[in-house]
């Protein structure tokens, strides 16, 4: 009766102590992420010709440029109505192409490469069956100056197929390959590392300075490795923009913001610029307490721990199996 | 050779589960990043998907942004809500299905991340002497009606509502902010990010508060209840809505000895005393994870079997109830290993 009363009072208490802890916590100020500020991506200055290369490709080329940045993005907006027909809209920016390739992770599909018109409004991309991930590109050629940009999208879809060998398929001379892409429901996040391989003509690209830019206004410069990989460390730049506020300057107000990786190589007398864009999040204990997760967890071990006092009765059963397995042992 | 290593069932569904833990929770690393995106996206165990590395992950967050933002976004436009609404959540619904006709409530007890390490923590809980708590017949069905308002509520009429702008957007996804296998499968990955509190809204708070507590609560409960949290669960209920339509069964024949017996109810983590008393369709029970205890611990021979159309997979034999005993009791007592606390107790008092 006594154990009954008091299983009986844990399994109420537990819950209902959470209202008023919840009320209490939720009025007090927002826990701030566990970053200490001033704690930003790396500046580091280039040094070297390969640096120089990449300062000097800035800003070239017809087509206006985003204002955060001066190399070629692609940028991409579902539209279509409801989730029904899924239609992407394509706009390059700081390029001029005629068209936009569209690659497809179902290499078998009949819809794997296409060219989408280019119009005013962009080009439209709409989801094949398959789904999956698609990698677009547009392309520019001026004399001897080859300029690339490049994304890539996901449709939702079941099933979607490795993009690996989507991603490694030759495109163009000089490519940026992320190694992986997030999938589904995971995404670029500030503080996080994410690795890049650089390919020019289907070989790795050693000792290659590659620059990072983000919309927050971070610029970073990475070299290459032996394997043409480089380790992109994502920045936590948000807190530039909340700082930017506190100064009086433009709300954006946004949790997720563009970055553009670029690189340049000089081969045969041509110049190619390649740049692959994408979006980030703020960092993953963004608006997260783990002091109070954890807090919570251990009210949780208390509301159990009566479970685990040994009474009398239970004591002395356990005491009979103890001694029942010394007999076994001796026998 | 078989029988060498795995002597009992329970050696070999414990091989199983272990098995299936790596392929769930570390499945991604060991696999393929993008793995999770071709096994099934709705298995019906709670594999989860905010772990980086899973393998795979369970229906039941499908089931909730589907509620969300497929059905209860039409019903909310006023849309017509045809047969192509219902469509992913069908193909969802196939898919899972295709799974569990094969195994039905097996993937409970055989695959369910967080089935197997609730049972490890009892495992633990009995070598440390901790005391059992069971559910007898009158109280343990005030327990079983919990898992069927998980389903209704958290799972499916939250997020519903949430689709159709009557309650918050942030009670989309409901059971996963109190899911404890979310927390249980990201720290077995040394990701800290879902035990941090979310406090972008009162809602998540909240939400995050009770599944941190529930977590809490449940690797605690677990040293000494069987299973706590597989009794609630809303997957066990939903699992139970297709159980009859597998092939494979617990099937219970009839036997005049089982009213002096009720070995196999002993045995059983879930406490389904009509195990013991029923026969037939009644025996296999909604809150089956189809584990095999009671298959073990019946001293008769073919009285509780798990057939597979019809065929006999594993049927319960006196021979093997003998070793198993010897073994263990029903309870999950081990009876070879020194109970360290209890014998720390009896040394103290020569």
């Amino acid at each position: 009766m006594q154990k009954k009363f008091l299983l009986n009072a844990i399994f109420l208490a537990v819950p209902l102590t959470f209202p008023p802890l919840a009320l209490a916590a939720a009025s007090a100020p927002t826990a701030q992420p566990g970053i200490a500020a001033g704690e930003h991506a790396s500046h580091v200055e280039p040094a070297g010709a390969g640096a120089a290369a990449v300062k000097g490709g800035m800003g070239e080329g017809a087509g206006k440029p985003m204002a955060w940045t001066a190399f070629p993005t692609l940028k991409t907006r579902m539209s279509g109505e409801g989730r029904e027909r899924r239609v992407v809209t394509i706009v390059p920016q700081g390029i001029v192409a005629n068209s936009i390739d569209a690659y497809s992770n179902n290499l078998k599909d009949a819809k794997a490469h296409r060219q989408l018109v280019l119009d005013m409004a962009g080009a439209r991309l709409d989801k094949p069956e398959s789904g999956g991930f698609h990698w677009l590109a547009a392309r520019e050629e001026q004399g001897d100056k080859v300029k690339v940009a490049s994304t890539v999208y996901f449709f939702s879809d079941r099933g979607a197929q490795n993009p690996t060998a989507l991603f490694m398929q030759p495109k163009h001379e000089l490519q940026i390959i992320p190694q992986p892409y997030p999938r589904e429901h995971s995404r670029y996040r500030a503080n996080e590392d994410w690795k890049f391989l650089v390919h020019f003509n289907g070989k790795p690209l050693a000792n290659q300075w590659v620059r990072l830019e983000t919309q927050n206004g971070t610029k970073a410069d990475w070299i290459s490795d032996a394997q043409g990989v480089v380790t992109v460390s994502i920045p936590d730049d948000f807190k530039k923009v909340e700082q930017q506020k506190a100064a009086g300057a433009h709300d954006h107000g946004r949790r997720s913001a563009d970055f553009v990786l670029a690189v340049e190589h000089i081969e045969g007398g041509k110049s190619y610029l390649t740049a692959f864009n994408g979006s980030y999040g703020a960092d993953a204990f963004d608006q997260r307490s783990l002091a109070m997760g954890l807090g919570f967890t251990l009210l949780g071990m208390i509301g159990a721990a009566p479970l685990l006092r040994q009474r009398k009765k239970q004591a002395a059963d356990t005491k009979s199996a103890a001694t029942e397995t010394a007999k076994n042992k001796d026998a | 050779m078989l029988k060498t290593i795995f002597p009992t069932l329970t050696r070999f569904r414990f091989t199983i589960q272990i098995l299936m833990l790596f392929v769930t929770v570390y499945g991604g690393a060991l696999l393929g990043t993008y793995t999770v995106d071709r096994i099934s996206q709705a298995l019906p165990s709670l594999a989860c998907a905010f772990d980086k590395q899973t393998g795979d992950h369970c229906i039941l967050i499908v089931n909730q942004h589907q509620f969300h933002h497929r059905i209860g976004e039409a019903l909310a436009k006023a849309q017509e809500v045809t047969y192509k609404v219902f469509i992913p959540t069908l193909i969802s619904v196939a898919t899972f299905f295709a799974l569990f006709f094969f195994l039905n409530k097996a993937f409970c007890g055989w695959v369910c991340p967080m089935g197997t390490v609730q049972e490890v923590v009892y495992r633990v809980g009995r070598k440390f002497g901790r005391p059992l708590h069971r559910f007898n017949q009158s109280n343990v069905g005030r327990v079983r009606p919990v898992k069927w308002l998980m389903l209704l509520v958290l799972v499916l009429g939250l997020p519903l509502l949430a689709g159709m702008g009557t309650v918050s957007n942030d009670l989309g996804d409901p059971y996963c902010q109190v899911c404890p296998s979310r927390l249980a499968t990201t720290l077995l990955t040394a990701d800290t990010e879902q035990i941090a509190l979310r406090t972008s809204s009162g809602v998540t708070f909240f939400l995050g508060a009770a599944g941190n507590a529930l977590f809490g609560f449940i690797i605690i409960a677990a040293l000494a209840v069987r299973q706590p949290f597989c009794r609630i669960c809303p997957l066990l209920s939903w699992n139970a809505l297709f159980q009859r339509l597998s092939p494979m069964q617990l099937v219970k024949k009839q036997n005049d000895k089982c009213d002096k017996c009720s070995v196999c109810e002993k045995a059983c983590p879930m406490d389904i005393h009509e195990i013991g008393r029923e026969h037939g369709r009644k025996a296999f029970h909604e809150d089956c994870t189809m584990c095999g205890r009671c298959v073990e611990y019946c001293p008769d021979d073919d009285v509780i079997q798990i057939k597979f159309f019809g065929v006999k997979l594993f049927g319960s034999s006196r021979e093997a109830y003998k070793k198993r005993v010897k073994l263990e009791t029903p309870e999950g007592l081990p009876k070879n290993k020194v109970i360290w606390l209890t014998q720390a107790k009896e040394n103290q008092h020569g």
